[in-house]
């Protein structure tokens, strides 16, 4: 009997359009061939906002997600706020290295460089990119030197647009690789 | 360039645990300390590529932290990270030797860039370490193959288009055929000729130690290892690691090579994390590793593994119209390096290197041609420069062994040893000047210089 893949939960935080975290289902099902459920809105901590920053702290975010669901492999937060890791002025998604919780923010995904709305497409792409990328961390990838993989680093939006929706050949084999091995290291 | 090892020091936690997990993700290996002693006292025992250090600690200053990194391991890269409002002693420690300085909050962007221009810096000085050694070690002849014969031009063009891809590459020949040269003229016209060409003589060390050059090891891994060293394929990073003498890698050794080539990444003695690399194979053998294969002392696998693209470098014996060519380069070389002003050699002489063997291949050419250059009198090298080449062309015929036929050979084997002095020959033959002068007659012995 072949091995059962896990599943990834997808859990909203705060807010969000249901369309949103449809396409980001769709798109995770579809390049990494595993289950992805969608989980009940869960509303985000006060304790993570930065009030001087106004922005909201994405490591104690990732602490936060790190309690849910754990007979998952892994909890991916979505959420419409702004985050940040303190040191930085914003980043895109967290993720815990080899761990179990990534997490999203669409709050800068939704304009371009001069603050225009873009198109319905380009943003949920760039949603699926932020979440492929976060979920790749979790999975224990590094960032990919390739130019044509999604585990490329980008901290900006043409930096994003120009990365691809799928991973490298080494990402991937690295990637299916780690999603049938189990958290003890063990190949299932 | 990933897999550098970074150290973080500051004594906010929250700083240390965002920094440390961005450039975890970004591929390094990542420790770091909450204050200034504790950083010194990892840096005495890890040698790291890059630092963060905080300027505002409670222990020490940043900037007092900085000059005792500047002291003890000057190659270190340091990135001093201040706030808002204290960039005056940013710029103060970059006089001091800091690299370059971060004032938080800083865009992800500038992180990227700042730590991959560092760490390109870093391994441009490394290079230029490595290049220096090589130099001092006179072994840098990239591209320094010489030959016209057609074997030679058919390897040269192999080399061309085996450059070109990126496929690991088995160079076979005898000892001294050259096959480092093979090995270093691919790299010099590789896509990777940028990077290191990092060479290992697997057989020329203990298991033990081969294991710890290959792998590099972490600071407590055995007894002695007191400071974490980087190995061979972690120094080949981005360039080509040859591997000389690939059948002498022990059976138990060879299973973590081919797991390295396989998946491009290790982990260093004593080491819990995956390391990745990015090089390409070059292994070369004199061996006969299908031998070796069927007597299970070299594992198939591997063998496939890094046979991928095979090449030949051929023995002197066979192309003997080069030995020319290669005696004026050696000549020139020689000529340059001893500072001795020998110009030219003659025809004769390149006769007689024709019409030796060469066991030991262009090796022992360029071994010949030294000491005939160290030890010559004249501008011009004659066939008496080489006559402690003992095995002339006049060797004994297979079938005749007569006494007559063995005298005829060894008198002229020592005429020519001492460049026809036939006092000295005399002394050497235990005979008479008169006796030898016979010898000479009735043999018809003659002396090719004249």
């Amino acid at each position: 009997m072949p091995a059962q893949p896990p599943t990834i939960l997808i859990l909203p935080l705060g807010r969000l359009e249901t369309l949103v975290l449809r396409v980001v289902a769709g798109y995770i099902q579809g390049i990494l061939k595993v289950p992805v459920d969608i989980g009940e809105t869960v509303e985000v901590p006060q304790e993570t906002y930065i009030p001087d920053r106004h922005q909201y702290d994405a490591g104690l975010l990732i602490r936060f997600l790190r309690e849910f669901a754990p007979s998952y492999r892994c909890v991916l937060g979505i959420t419409s706020v702004d985050i940040t890791l303190p040191i930085f002025t914003h980043v895109f998604g967290e993720a815990e290295l080899g761990g179990h919780a990534a997490l999203v923010s669409t709050y800068r995904l939704g304009k371009d460089t001069h603050g225009r709305r873009v198109t319905d497409a380009v943003f949920y792409e760039r949603v699926a990119k932020v979440a492929l990328h976060e979920i790749g961390h979790v999975f224990s990838l590094y960032h990919c030197g390739d130019g044509k993989c999604v585990m490329r680093f980008s901290a900006k939006l043409d930096g994003l647009d120009e990365i691809p929706l799928y991973f490298c050949d080494r990402c991937y084999f690295l990637l299916r690789r780690m999603i049938f091995r189990n958290r003890a290291g063990e190949d299932t | 360039m990933a897999n550098a090892r970074i150290l973080v020091v500051d004594d906010e936690l929250i700083v240390r645990e965002s920094l440390m997990g961005w450039l975890r993700k970004a591929g390094h290996i990542v420790d770091c300390a909450q204050g200034g002693l504790e950083a010194l006292g990892k840096i005495r025992e890890t040698e790291y590529d890059l630092v963060f250090l905080d300027i505002k600690m409670p222990d020490m200053s940043g900037i007092e932290v900085l000059e005792k990194i500047c002291e003890c391991s000057p190659e270190t890269m340091v990135i001093m990270i201040t706030a808002y409002g204290s960039v005056e002693t940013a710029v103060e420690a970059m006089k001091l030797g800091a690299s370059d300085y971060l004032m938080k909050p800083f865009e992800p962007e500038h992180l990227l860039v700042l730590v991959d221009k560092l760490l390109r810096q870093k391994r441009i000085i490394e290079e230029n370490i490595l290049l220096k050694e090589q130099v001092a070690a006179r072994r840098v002849r990239y591209q320094d193959l010489v030959g016209a014969s057609p074997c030679m031009q058919r390897l040269f063009e192999l080399i061309e288009e085996v450059a070109a891809v990126d496929s690991p590459v088995l160079i076979r020949g005898e000892t001294g055929t050259g096959k480092e040269l093979v090995a270093k003229a691919i790299h010099a016209k590789s896509r990777r000729r940028y990077g290191p060409f990092v060479a290992i003589n697997c057989g020329a060390f203990p298991e033990n130690l081969l294991e710890s050059e290959l792998f590099g090891f972490e600071a407590g891994a055995f007894t002695g290892a007191v400071k974490t060293r980087k190995g061979r394929i972690e120094m080949a990073e981005g360039g080509t690691l040859f591997l000389d003498e690939v059948g002498e890698i022990p059976l138990k050794m060879q299973i973590d090579m081919l797991r390295v080539l396989e998946e491009k990444r290790f982990q260093r003695l004593g080491g819990r994390d995956f390391i990745s690399v990015d090089f390409r194979c070059v292994a070369a053998t004199h061996g006969n590793l299908e031998e070796e294969i069927r007597k299970g002392n070299f594992r198939k696998d591997l063998y496939f593994r890094l046979n991928v693209i095979e090449i030949e470098v051929p023995p002197l014996r066979e192309r003997k119209e080069d030995i020319g060519l290669l005696a004026e380069y050696f000549l020139s070389r020689f000529r340059r390096e001893t500072n001795k002003s020998v110009m030219a050699i003659t025809k004769d002489a390149i006769e007689f290197l024709e019409s030796y063997d060469w066991p030991g291949n262009v090796r022992e050419l360029e071994n010949a041609i030294e000491r005939a250059v160290v030890l010559a009198k004249d501008k011009v090298l004659t066939r008496k420069d080489f006559a402690f080449l003992t095995r002339q062309p006049d060797v004994l015929d297979e079938g005749d062994k007569t006494l007559e036929a063995v005298e005829k050979h060894h008198i002229a084997r020592v005429l020519e040893e001492c460049g026809w002095n036939v006092s000295k020959a005399a002394r050497i033959l235990g005979i008479n000047r008169t006796t030898l002068h016979n010898k000479i007659k009735k043999y018809n012995l003659k002396d090719r210089q004249q």
